[in-house]
């Protein structure tokens, strides 16, 4: 180890949705490298230590190196000259270059879409059909003396969900920490994380939404027949005893996993939750979140809410956001065949998309960008080599509460950040789109002003 | 003599193709309709770019070819007829008050979303969220009927208000979802949770299925409408035997979490 070393405090891990900002790293600032990372958990310390500069070119066109002018170049023509332009990616990068990708997108009339379509989107849609209870983390920690978490192991996706803000930790109304509180597990197995429960309802697979569709006929006071056991496995006595506890908690918050949102069903299963929550403020105070995954899919959320009206699938043809997931969300444009470029930032949509929509990446241009080589940047037209966020690259992240986390990085790195390949982009693509508009004499009506950028 | 379009190129990407539509279309020249916008993708061409257009208008038109790029056609439509001989594309007849869509082939999803009067008949089969709301619209169809000989997939008549929606083959999951009023006849086999949160509203379906806890067991019984209803179907050419003519229907109530005025009618085998 060399002597140049520095320590960052309070730096922030950008690895999951928990976004914890209590980081105390060390640097060695000489081989580049995180060589310790104080409370963070286990993944934290992976994604920490394993992250090193790699060493290759900041930008290439179909593989060969070239300056980052001419790659910049380059995507901004294959993106103008698109009809059908896709946006996706965009949950692990800072919110200043999700906001740039925004006003591309606008531009080039293309459709935008995050990841946030193929993990947490049926919530979205939920929100949209049952409203939101919502709250923050910090008053989860202080005040929540119920917590139930559906289709969901924290205690391997995000560590310290934990430790830092439902279960020990002590609040203001919850001074002896885990004894004040009811810790309730909704799953098709048992995982690591069920140790932490009080009450584990195993569930049978695909019978979430059935079971919460019971719970909601009993918090409304209705019967439900003992053949709901036979049904998912959970028997009517202990629902009974699960909803009296829930009405009687002071305050009760609803945690929803993946295992809701990707199983059959879909947004109804995270409706059905979220309903559940909105039922129970008839006696008691009760919330419901969904417990994001990567780093910063919710500032993806918020900035494409905050710029377009609508949190992920939107579509500019027309010059205006139009909202539909199954129509503009990335998965379905790419299976059927109808986007005809792509701009894929932070994702590696290649590696883990259905076969069909993969075949059809391959047989556009896309502009990718990533830390590392991906299996979307092998086979981008365009391809840029971009630093970390968290750790090379300042900004803002949102944690899955919705509030807003700045990021303090800890050392530099030799590539560009996003944002500032993105800004340059988002101007040159500018300069094409106004210019063809001109070209078109007035009333083409793309001169219109994008978002607001700075 | 009636309008008659045929596509000469296929789309690359999707078309959105509002303009034809009969009411739209009244009164103008082909030559006219030739030079009428659609969207390709996010550029504004016109209609002979994709279409050749023969004939002199009337109140009907006739599409041909493989239209499955081809997005809203007959959206707003109110009166005339609308024949498509091929596959279509998604939004067929958005919000149409009027008038009468016949599909030959298979439609994309959203058929006749939020539509408020006429008819649409599919020959083959439909997509997601037939006669549905759009997302964040509190009602789907108010009124007219849709017609699917094949099969459809998830959430026929979300939050349908009004009309009736036949579904002759297999259909999925959330049939009637949050359905406020109206009829759905699932003639083929059905999907899970069919009728989940509905308030009002007849669903009717003829092959096994699991009922939510919320719904509660009426009686067996013969509705005398609902004789009615299937020999109507009959004649628009839906196989209905004569078990299900003259045969037993168990009716369930539902879905107690919401008004639990309404009833899921499953034939007895
Ligand atoms: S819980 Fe998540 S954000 Fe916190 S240290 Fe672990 S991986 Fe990082």
């Amino acid at each position: 180890m060399s002597d140049n070393i520095k320590t960052v405090k309070n730096a922030t891990c950008t690895f999951c949705g928990c976004v914890c900002d209590d980081m105390e790293l060390t640097v060695d600032l000489d081989a580049k490298r995180i060589t310790k990372a104080k409370n963070a958990c286990v993944l934290g310390r992976a994604w920490f230590a394993e992250h090193t500069i790699q060493d290759g070119p900041a930008a290439m066109i179909d593989g060969k190196e070239v300056t980052l002018e001419e790659a910049i170049e380059e995507a901004a023509q294959v993106l103008t000259s698109a009809k059908f332009p896709i946006t996706y990616g965009l949950s692990d990068t800072t919110c200043e270059a999700q906001r740039q990708a925004v006003a591309i997108t606008d531009f080039i009339r293309g459709s935008i879409d995050t990841t946030t379509s193929v993990c947490h989107g049926p919530s979205g849609l939920a929100f949209q059909g049952v409203g939101e209870s919502t709250m923050t983390l910090g008053e989860v920690k202080n005040r929540a003396d119920f917590i139930m978490y559906w289709g969901g192991n924290p205690a391997e996706s995000h560590p310290r969900h934990f430790t830092r803000y439902t279960v020990t930790p002590k609040g203001m109304f919850t001074p002896n920490g885990k004894k004040d509180r009811t810790v309730v597990l909704v799953d098709v197995r048992k995982t690591p994380s069920t140790p932490v429960a009080d009450i584990f309802l195993q569930v049978k697979p695909g019978k979430d939404f059935e079971l919460a569709w019971a719970m909601r006929a009993l918090v409304k006071g209705h019967k439900v027949d003992s053949s709901i056991e036979n049904e998912t496995g959970v028997s009517l006595e202990v629902l009974e005893d699960l909803v009296q506890r829930m009405k009687n908690c002071n305050y009760g918050v609803l945690f929803m996993g993946m295992g809701l949102t990707m199983t059959r069903g879909r947004h109804f299963n995270s409706g059905a939750i979220m309903a559940l929550a909105a039922d129970l403020n008839e006696f008691t105070h009760f919330v419901a979140k969904p417990v994001r995954g990567h780093g910063n899919v919710t500032g993806a959320d918020n900035v494409v809410s905050w710029q377009t009206g609508y949190p992920f699938g939107v579509n500019f043809s027309k010059g205006y956001p139009r909202f539909n997931p199954g129509e503009f969300t990335t998965v379905d444009t790419l299976s059927r065949c109808d986007a005809d470029a792509a701009l894929i930032i932070a994702s590696d949509p290649a590696a883990n998309f259905p076969q069909a929509a993969i075949n059809h990446l391959g047989s556009i241009p896309v502009v990718s960008f990533d830390t590392k080589e991906t299996a979307t940047s092998k086979l981008a037209h365009v391809a840029f080599r971009t630093s970390t966020y968290g750790i090379n690259t300042g900004g803002t992240v949102y944690r899955m509460d919705d509030v807003p986390i700045t990021l303090r990085p800890a050392f530099e790195s030799p590539f560009p950040s996003d944002e500032d390949i993105l800004t340059p982009l988002r101007k040159r693509v500018q300069e094409i789109v106004i210019g063809k508009s001109k070209a078109k004499g007035a009333g083409a009506g793309v001169t219109r002003a994008a978002s607001p950028v700075k | 003599m009636s309008i008659n379009l045929t596509l000469h190129t296929s789309p690359e990407v999707p078309l959105e193709a509002e303009v034809l539509c009969t009411d739209k279309l009244i009164g103008l020249t082909g030559s006219e309709i030739e030079k009428l916008p659609v969207e390709h993708g996010n550029r504004q061409v016109s209609v002979a770019d994709f279409f050749t257009v023969k004939g002199s208008p009337d109140d009907s038109i006739s599409i041909e070819g493989d239209l499955s790029k081809v997005k809203h056609l007959g959206a707003a439509m109110a009166s005339g007829k609308l024949t498509i001989s091929g596959n279509v594309g998604s939004h067929l007849g958005a919000g149409m008050t009027g008038g009468k869509i016949l599909v030959e082939g298979d439609a994309g999803d959203w058929v006749a979303p939020e539509m408020q009067g006429g008819s649409v008949e599919i020959k083959g089969n439909a997509g997601h969220l037939v006669g549905s709301a759009y997302r964040g619209s509190p009602i789907g169809m108010s009124g007219g009927e849709i017609l699917v000989h094949g099969d459809a997939k998830n959430e026929a008549g979300h939050a349908m208000r009004n009309g009736i929606i036949v579904i002759g083959g297999k259909s999925g999951d959330f049939a009637g979802v949050n359905m406020l009023a109206g009829s759905i006849f699932l003639l083929g086999e059905t999907g899970i949770r069919i009728g989940a949160g509905m308030k009002r509203g007849t669903l009717v379906t003829m092959s096994k299925t699991s009922m939510l806890p919320t719904f509660s067991y009426s009686c067996r019984y013969q509705p005398a409408y609902l004789r009615m209803y299937l020999i109507y179907l009959q004649e628009l050419g839906f196989s209905v035997s004569d078990e299900q003519l003259f045969g037993f229907y168990h009716r369930w109530c539902g879905d107690a979490i919401e008004m639990n005025r309404g009833e899921i009618l499953a034939h007895d085998f």
